[in-house]
């Protein structure tokens, strides 16, 4: 199961995806989602679905790579669909059981929402496999700069990204070990009720959590001695640079959001395109 | 109770790029009572091998007879299984969880179901035999020195009453003083219960200190095994497969080498004083 | 190149007691008085809590002095002005590997001492490269850390402080959770940049075998320096180093013991080669 959650995963490979600069595609990231809210006709969806797929095919991502990652979200969804089928009223009653009730609208408007939210896994989902974490850090922390102004901590959240980052799989090393130890003194962790369940649980997040404090304290040393003062003068190797592709980028995505706009507009006044 | 492990082969993560043969065909038998040093770089197959004698991982192919009953026969008995054989982990004061160090060994106990005085019976038998004094049994593990750690993790495993006591680089990351400790613990429990130990080690002087047997485990197969005699007199073996022996035995495998009358088994120093004391009387006569 | 005057350190301990807290002053280092010159490799020895491990972040201005004066290239470690140049100058390594990688790139970890400093990014560049051929890591630039063994992790710890161009380098324990092929491969790391790149080299150890291979040995016991000198001077002296709670390289030992019953054999033997050698020097004598 938790190997099944693409989200957040790299996939390395060369492409023109990979080799866009990080902060141009958090950005289009960002307005491909909220065009996926703008869209609002089967066209539209058509339309998104197409020049995903094209983003996709450019990326070298294996789109079964891709589907893996919807797997592990599937009850979010169905859950989605469930609510939005019964609780949606209209006039053109299709089905009707008791309270229960399923109209035309409702149908509709499932179909409109599970397409939707696919549409965003898949698309959030792509820019996490094609840019590596240092990139993504680095770009959430250059966008996040001008709110500094304001008191937002950019650097030290990145910081705290990349820290995280490096942590998770020593992390889940080290569960694996204690949780062998605790079974090798009799920890049950498979049979008993919720409450048991909870309880066996204490042997393995209490270990964990005073490895995790102790290993925080000696990074925190570790990373004075090396210097580190916050990101006052600090430079960095990898300086980020917008090239020709990312500026080609920045303005296929201005185009493809006014159509987005002028089909909205459009279905507004011809409504045989829903 | 005697361990027979019958063409035992593991591989991890088979079919997929990953894969790797751990353990290959290994076939070995530990009599009751015994005191097994388990020895091979990291790498060897010996940290698979212990979790296998355990029930923690189950092999590819082989099997493991506990007093001639295959131990994944009968999943329902796994428990039974890891009570009878306790594993102590490497850097085993990483699983110390309780307020003090009294109920942090009742742990295991209480998991197995006995009842207070029972519990109560092992905890304190436990803490003695590694030598735990009572004024630390109701202090908080995290407030021990390494070796006091250590001491109560293994305690830990030791109040399960198993008949087989493994342990994992027991010694690891100690100061000279913490691993004495130890290792004098670990002497003292296997005389007193004559229960079956294994121990594994990076460190050749640790256990030729200790143990009655040597298995040497090289690329997945028990490469070498004997008395730490009959192991420590191949220096040139051992070598070979990344290892060393103590330094005493290279002294005697080199003056063999020029042609000097000495025995080549020797391995503790108080047995190296006495060959060197023997050959200079030789020489001087 | 560092020099500590009557250099003491204290701290005061709370600990819990049936009758509520009591506070209690612990003194890690006791007015201690030694001089390190450029290029040397000290190995400084002692058991858990006997404050070796206070004096490693000493030097690094971790810690500063409660008392007297401890100079780092003439730099006094209590002038809080100068702690990034004392800590560019005196780069430390630490005892697990794991808790002071901070990149999931190797390459990128290795940046992060200039990067702190504010080196300009194609200067970064270069140093990271030189450090990774120092350490012999090349090939392991864009790996993630945690996927390397505990030795190659060292190596890059130690990558990460050279790239930082310090003039000495403490490592506290670097070794002690490592198996004897990454003992080997951190300890020839320490020695060559010694040797070739002349970088001070303290080593905070509890493996005999490898304090044998410094220039000078210090034994500090209870926040005392108690012993210092060549390891020839130190190891021959076999009851004392027991008393610390120390060990001897087996040879040594069997050489003292057999001294003890009257064998003509020099005290200070430290290697395999050393023994057989006066072994056979004793034959040709008789």
């Amino acid at each position: 199961m938790i190997r099944d959650i693409t989200i957040g995963q790299y996939y390395p490979a060369e492409s023109p995806i990979h080799r866009l600069d990080a902060r141009v595609k958090i950005v289009v990231t960002f307005l491909y989602i909220v065009s996926l809210f703008i869209v609002n006709t089967i066209m539209g969806y058509v339309i998104v679905t197409a020049l995903l797929g094209v983003v996709i095919h450019a990326s070298k991502v294996p789109v079964k790579f891709m589907l893996r990652g919807l797997k592990s979200i599937i009850i979010i969804i169905l859950f989605t669909a469930v609510i939005n089928l019964f609780m949606t009223r209209g006039d053109h009653i299709l089905w009707s059981w008791k309270f229960l009730t399923i109209t035309t609208e409702g149908l509709y408007m499932a179909i409109k929402m599970c397409v939707r939210l696919v549409l965003l896994i898949v698309g959030s989902s792509l820019m996490t496999l094609t840019t590596t974490p240092i990139q993504l850090t680095d770009g959430i922390e250059y966008l996040l700069r001008p709110l500094k102004k304001i008191g937002v901590p950019a650097h030290e959240i990145a910081m705290m990204m990349t820290i995280a980052l490096r942590f998770i799989p020593t992390l889940l090393d080290e569960t694996d070990k204690i949780m062998k130890a605790q079974q090798a003194r009799g920890a049950d962790f498979d049979t008993g009720n919720m409450i048991q369940k909870a309880k066996s649980l204490i042997p393995i997040l209490v270990p964990l959590f005073i490895s995790a404090f102790r290993r925080a304290e000696e990074l925190a040393m570790a990373m004075e001695a090396r210097c580190y003062h916050g990101d006052e003068n600090r430079t960095r190797m990898n300086v980020m640079r917008m090239r020709g592709r990312d500026y080609r980028a920045a303005v296929m995505t201005a185009v493809y959001l006014c159509v987005v706009v002028g089909l909205r507009i459009a279905a507004g006044h011809l409504t045989f395109m829903i | 109770m005697s361990i027979k492990i019958n063409h035992l082969t593991h591989i991890y993560n088979p079919g997929t790029a990953f894969e790797k043969k751990a353990l290959d065909d290994v076939s070995l038998e530990i009599p009751k009572g015994q005191f097994v040093g388990l020895i091979g770089h990291t790498g060897s197959g010996k940290s698979t091998l212990i979790q296998h004698l355990n029930g923690i991982i189950s092999p590819t192919s082989g099997e493991i007879l506990l007093d001639g009953e295959n131990i994944h026969k009968d999943k329902a008995k796994l428990k039974e299984v890891r009570r009878r054989i306790g594993l102590a982990f490497q850097y085993p004061e990483y699983q110390l969880f309780e307020m003090t160090v009294y109920k942090d060994v009742a742990f295991g106990p209480t998991n197995m179901g006995l009842s207070p005085e029972e519990i109560h019976e092992s905890v304190i038998s436990a803490l003695q035999t590694v030598g735990l004094s009572e004024e630390v049994y109701e202090k908080s593990p995290f407030e021990l020195s390494g070796g006091q750690k250590r001491r109560v993790a293994i305690a830990g495993v030791l109040a399960m009453n198993p008949e087989v006591l493994i342990l994992d680089e027991p010694t690891a990351g100690l100061d000279p003083r913490g691993r004495d400790e130890i290792l004098q613990a670990i002497k003292e429990l296997h005389e007193k219960r004559g229960i079956t130990v294994i121990l594994v080690s990076h460190s050749m002087e640790d256990v030729a200190k200790l143990v009655d047997r040597i298995i040497v485990m090289h690329r997945g197969k028990a490469a070498m095994e004997g008395t730490p005699r009959e192991i420590f007199s191949h220096v040139e073996d051992l070598e070979k497969m990344g290892l060393a022996a103590p330094q005493v035995s290279y002294v005697f495998a080199e003056l063999k080498k020029r042609s000097f009358d000495v025995p080549t088994d020797v391995y503790t120093i108080e047995e190296a004083k006495e060959a060197l004391l023997k050959l200079i009387k030789q020489v001087k006569a | 190149m560092i020099k500590a005057k009557d250099l003491t350190y204290e701290y005061i301990r709370v600990m819990e007691t049936d009758h509520g807290t009591k506070e209690e002053k612990v003194s890690a280092l006791k007015q201690v008085n030694m001089e390190i010159e450029q290029g040397d490799f000290i190995a400084v020895l002692g058991h858990n809590g006997s404050g070796k491990s206070t004096f490693a972040k000493q030097i690094n201005a971790l810690l500063q002095p409660t008392g007297g004066t401890l100079w780092v290239k003439d730099m006094d470690t209590k002038n809080d002005a100068l702690v990034w140049d004392i800590r560019q100058t005196a780069g430390m390594v630490f005892q697990n590997p794991d808790n002071q990688l901070v990149a999931t790139v190797v390459e990128e970890d290795i940046a992060f001492g200039p990067e702190n400093m504010g080196v300009e990014p194609k200067e970064i560049r270069r140093r990271v490269d030189e450090a990774l051929a120092t350490v012999r890591m090349e090939e392991y630039a864009t790996h993630t850390p945690s996927k390397l063994s505990g030795g190659q992790k060292q190596r890059i710890a130690i990558a990460g402080v050279l790239a930082m161009k310090p003039d000495c380098i403490v490592l506290d324990e670097p070794t002690a959770m490592l198996d004897p092929v990454g003992r080997r491969e951190v300890m020839e790391t320490i020695e060559r940049l010694n040797k070739e790149e002349g970088i001070t080299m303290i080593l905070i150890t509890h493996y005999m075998d490898e304090a044998v291979r410094a220039d000078k040995v210090f034994v500090i016991d209870d926040g005392d320096l108690v012993m210092q000198g060549t390891p020839r001077e130190i190891f021959s002296q076999v009851e004392e180093l027991k008393k610390y709670g120390l060990d001897v390289p087996q040879v040594t030992e069997v050489a003292y013991l057999l001294r003890k019953e009257g064998i003509d054999l020099p005290a200070d033997i430290l290697t395999i080669e050393e023994m057989v050698g006066a072994v056979c020097q004793l034959k040709s004598t008789i």
